[in-house]
């Protein structure tokens, strides 16, 4: 007691602590930092930590930006831009305004790695050796995993050039070539060999003489699907995937004036697309259901429509003839039943068309593994694989559009990181496990484990912190300037609407050190561990009130049940 | 700081005071609005966005008890603070009041009075601060606007010499809402009478001590002991300012108790705030008819002044005390304490209870309530209009329990043949 007579009896007091009324013990609940799954990492096929990367970009550490994004996808430049970015349909700030523009930032990291020539952190050589048979997106995020563990990574692959479909099949005005290049540069400097122009016939030889402890199978689904449509011969007929291939070659295809493009799937709108750009003065995409039943992405026919494509929903090819005097086809009308499949109806009209494309869909071509024993096949060609994606035969791994998959380059790029994962565990003796499995989104039942995530779903937030913030909108190039050639349409951002764009992120079911749980806590028992360190609990004095869990903007504590 | 307007000016009562606050440059004020006081702090909200109240911090809480809290760390740190609440609103900060003065913390607080519910009822009596007169908080009761006013200068200087906090109460929308002239003293006036706040104990980083920490048993006694030493000494201070306040100020304000036509009365009446010039007027039409009465007007309720009050009413052949609050069991709960100023003297004591949530009390009731008195012919307490038909039906009634229909509803109708809030059925 005060010593000091001026001061008030027993009222003042000398400097004392009530650091011995350990008030932890009173806790029916205690609270955890956990990191739950955002809901656009959730989402990203190439399994991408996009919280992670925006919290780095937002501070301007791009080059740690790109470090953590490149641990799962090494082509953030090429991601950017043609990717349909399901993260942003997932991401939660949707329901606040708009949600954050992810590609726009994921390109700006890319673009930025390419001008900087950063390099990826790679584990040391671990003197195994590993073949990648295909260069298309699933092939070399596999060889690029592969070599960031420590293997010898060789790729073969058919084409001229490395990249598959990101350069035979999408168009130059989403992925300019330069930013292709630049991008699969890392590979090369990161000691990846390519062997270009290699057709294989006999993968089992191949595998010896390379001394190949596993083969990776990413040949992808470049072999157009056949159609019969009566008199083939009146019109110039061309294959979508080869007319893309060609645009890429020296001698680009010859299309008429009147092209029809038959299909409704990404690459028909690739293809109706380059037509226009080709010269062609109408192009009409024929489509046997409607513009919802479409599969091709809902901007990809939005921007068509823009430039000029035409749409003839409900219709097939019956004749390629509709009259011998004419330059026109024979268009039958479809109706959808109650399943939503088209049915004839036996209505009929003419199209003018002097060209017709054909982009029905792909299939993988994997005859020339028909000769290895062990491998086994689907009805439609696609090669069979087991949960760890090896076939029949050990060390011969698969992925990518050859096995059931969907096909996108994100698709891709996600299965092959898996399948390097798999080739990695394969390799040590073992089986891939993942880190963690997704456990309920709703409801908590008190229960903690670590290795159980839950999914950061909008009601954990608390979104009445975060501040209003509209996206800023890339720039595009407007409709008929882009039929000049095949320019990019859509701008990169600047540094500053990058950095408002990061900004702009929820930082969902991750602390992003915004301290409100160390100031609302009553018993001071968050402890603040430092920048970038982010707080712990001191449980000898938290009551469990939980004041930190309601109060944390992104759902990043859970209040879990005490074993009392 | 922006000059205030001196001199003599019409305002209503609730800006006088805010005025008279300003004047006495309070650093802090916090507050939550409730009816009758809100005028007050409005006001003052008023003067700290414009400038004219500076420096000064004006800051919006969520609740009286969060208002009166932020006050005690204010004051803890140093500064002069001040805030104003009625009713529930007291009561909502009821914790925090008997901590303000635990800690000795010089606080001023305006309670504009009215009545607790239920039923809720916004109007004037005494039930608030009557609720809180154990707190340790002195509690003086202004008459009229003018007086609520120097009361309010008064106040903090008392406060701050003894280093315990002063409630100012004046009755709700009698002074609050009323429009009366008063006498705005000057600035230089204020700062001549009121000094800087010298705090007796101050949460220093630099220096830190541990302000209101766990106290055992065998401190605990002692710690109220010196609160109630508190009061003691001021019934001195409180006359002491009364003098020094004329001295500055040219007026007669606050003070313990003051009387009227008191010398050689027979019946003397006793009463707290604005009532006492009512009974001033019947005291007069009284004398006029011949009857030796006079009254006394209780200034200070808390410290409650035993000795001037027996010295104030000890010649008289009887007392009558007219309150404005009802000790449920018990009666009027002025008159309780004035029979302890009055032990050993068998002075008959008699209670008047009148005015409950804000019924107007009329001279010609108050006068003819006085006679009956004097001819010994009332009960004890007496309240003052009662309505008696409603009262004896509503308790005939409580044995039918058939009737969903709560007392005051039932009172009411049967005061007014009209049904205002339909009973549940």
């Amino acid at each position: 007691m005060s010593t000091n007579t001026q001061l008030p009896f027993a009222i003042s007091l000398e400097l004392d602590s009530s650091l011995a009324n350990k008030t932890g013990s009173w806790r029916t609940k205690r609270p955890v930092y956990v990191d739950r799954i955002p809901p656009c990492n959730r989402a990203c096929p190439a399994g991408e930590n996009i919280q992670a990367w925006l919290y780095l970009a937002e501070e301007a550490r791009y080059e740690e930006a790109w470090q953590a994004l490149v641990e799962d996808n090494p082509f953030p430049a090429i991601h950017g831009r043609v990717c349909y970015h399901p993260c942003e349909s997932g991401c939660n700030r949707t329901k606040l305004d708009e949600p954050v523009s992810i590609h726009a930032v994921e390109r700006f990291l890319g673009d930025q790695a390419i001008k900087h020539g950063w390099l990826p952190k790679m584990k040391p050589a671990t003197g195994k050796r590993v073949i990648v048979i295909g260069s298309g997106p699933t092939g070399l995020s596999c060889a690029y995993h592969c070599a960031r563990l420590g293997h010898h990574v060789t790729i073969y692959d058919a084409g001229e050039k490395p990249g598959g479909m990101m350069r035979y099949g999408i168009p130059k005005y989403r992925l300019p070539r330069e930013v292709l290049d630049a991008e699969l540069d890392l590979l090369v400097r990161m000691g990846i060999r390519f062997v270009q122009s290699a057709r294989i016939d006999d993968l089992a030889k191949l595998m010896e003489t390379d001394r190949a402890d596993a083969v990776f199978l990413a040949c992808g689904a470049g072999l157009s699907k056949k159609i019969d449509i009566p008199n083939w011969h009146a019109r110039h007929v061309i294959d979508a995937v080869k007319m893309l291939r060609d645009i890429e070659s020296d001698s680009p295809p010859m299309l008429g004036r009147r092209v029809a493009v038959y299909g409704g799937g990404n690459t028909a709108l690739d293809a109706a697309r380059s037509a226009l750009r080709l010269g062609a003065e109408e192009v009409v995409l024929v489509y046997r259901r409607d513009r919802k039943r479409m599969p091709a992405h809902s901007s990809e026919v939005i921007d068509a429509e823009e430039e000029g494509v035409k749409m003839k929903w409900l219709s097939t090819i019956a004749d390629l003839q509709a009259d011998p005097g004419r330059d026109t086809i024979r268009i039958e009308k479809m109706k959808l039943n109650a399943k939503g499949q088209p049915e004839p109806t036996g209505e009929y009209e003419e199209l003018g068309a002097d060209t017709v494309i054909l982009a029905i869909g792909q299939e993988a071509e994997t005859g020339f593994l028909r000769n290895m024993p062990g491998l086994q096949f689907d009805k439609d060609g696609s090669l069979l694989v087991d949960q760890q994606m090896m076939s029949g035969v050990a060390g011969v791994f698969a992925g990518g559009d050859m096995t059931p998959a969907t096909r996108t380059v994100t698709n891709g790029v996600g299965n092959g990181k898996k399948a390097a994962r798999c080739i990695d565990a394969f390799l040590a003796g073992g089986v891939y496990e993942k880190p963690y499995t997704l456990g309920s989104a709703r409801g908590d039942d008190g229960v903690f484990d670590p290795k159980v995530k839950e999914i950061a779903s909008f009601d954990r937030l608390n979104p009445w912190y975060y501040t209003d913030a509209p996206k800023h909108i890339q720039e595009r190039l407007a409709g008929l300037r882009r039929l000049d050639g095949f320019a990019e349409i859509v701008s990169g951002l600047d540094e500053t609407d990058a950095m408002h764009e990061s900004r702009r992120c929820l930082s969902c079911g991750n602390c992003f050190e915004c301290d409100n749980c160390y100031g609302v806590c009553p018993d001071n028992a968050v402890i603040k561990l430092g920048p970038g360190n982010r707080f712990e609990f001191n449980y000898e004095y938290c009551k469990g009130c939980g004041l930190c869990s309601v109060e944390c903007p992104c759902g990043a504590i859970k209040m879990v049940e005490e074993k009392i | 700081m922006s000059t205030f307007m001196p001199g003599r000016k019409q305002v209503e009562g609730s800006h006088a005071v805010a005025e008279a606050i300003a004047l006495s440059r309070p650093q802090v004020i916090s507050c939550y609005p409730i009816t009758p006081q809100t005028h007050i702090v409005e006001g003052l909200s008023a003067m700290v966005k414009s400038g004219a109240l500076s420096p000064c911090e004006f800051m919006n809480v969520e609740s009286e008890f969060a208002a009166l809290s932020a006050l005690i760390g204010a004051s803890a740190a140093g500064a002069r603070t001040y805030t104003a609440t009625s009713s529930q609103g007291l009561l909502f900060m009821a914790e925090a009041v008997y901590n303000a003065s635990g800690l000795g913390l010089p606080i001023v607080m305006t309670i504009g009075n009215r009545a607790i519910g239920a039923p809720i009822n916004i109007w004037n009596d005494h039930s608030d601060s009557m609720a809180l007169r154990d707190s340790g908080w002195i509690q003086l009761h202004a008459e009229s606007n003018q007086e609520a006013l120097d009361l309010h200068i008064q106040a903090f200087k008392l406060a701050e010499q003894l280093s315990c906090p002063v409630m100012v109460c004046m009755d709700g929308f009698i002074l609050t809402h009323a429009y009366e002239e008063v006498d705005m003293p000057s600035q230089e006036q204020v700062d001549a009478f009121l000094p800087p706040f010298v705090p007796q104990q101050v949460l220093d980083p630099s220096d830190p001590i541990t302000i209101g920490a766990m106290v055992g048993p065998d401190a605990y006694m002692e710690v109220r002991y010196l609160l109630h030493h508190k009061h003691l000494q001021a019934v001195e201070v409180i006359e002491n300012l009364r003098k020094e306040f004329k001295r500055h100020f040219g007026r007669d304000s606050g003070g313990l108790v003051s009387s009227y036509r008191a010398d050689d009365a027979e019946t003397l009446v006793l009463a707290m705030g604005s009532i006492n010039g009512t009974i001033r007027e019947a005291v007069d039409e009284m004398r006029d008819e011949g009857h030796r009465i006079g009254s006394v007007k209780l200034c200070s309720y808390r410290p409650f002044p035993l000795e001037a009050l027996r010295e104030a009413l000890k010649g008289a052949k009887r007392v009558i005390i007219l309150e404005k609050n009802l000790a449920t069991g018990l009666g009027g709960i002025l008159a309780s304490n004035t029979r302890m100023a009055l032990r050993g003297l068998n002075t008959p004591v008699n209670t008047i209870i009148a005015g409950l949530g804000g019924r107007p009390i009329p001279k010609k009731s108050v006068v003819r309530a006085f006679r009956q008195i004097e001819t010994g012919e009332v009960e004890e307490p007496h309240f003052l209009d009662m309505n008696w038909p409603a009262i004896h039906e509503a308790i005939n009634n409580r044995g039918l329990v058939k009737r969903r229909e709560s007392e005051a509803q039932r009172v009411l109708r049967s005061v007014s043949g009209v049904e205002v809030a339909k009973p549940v059925r």
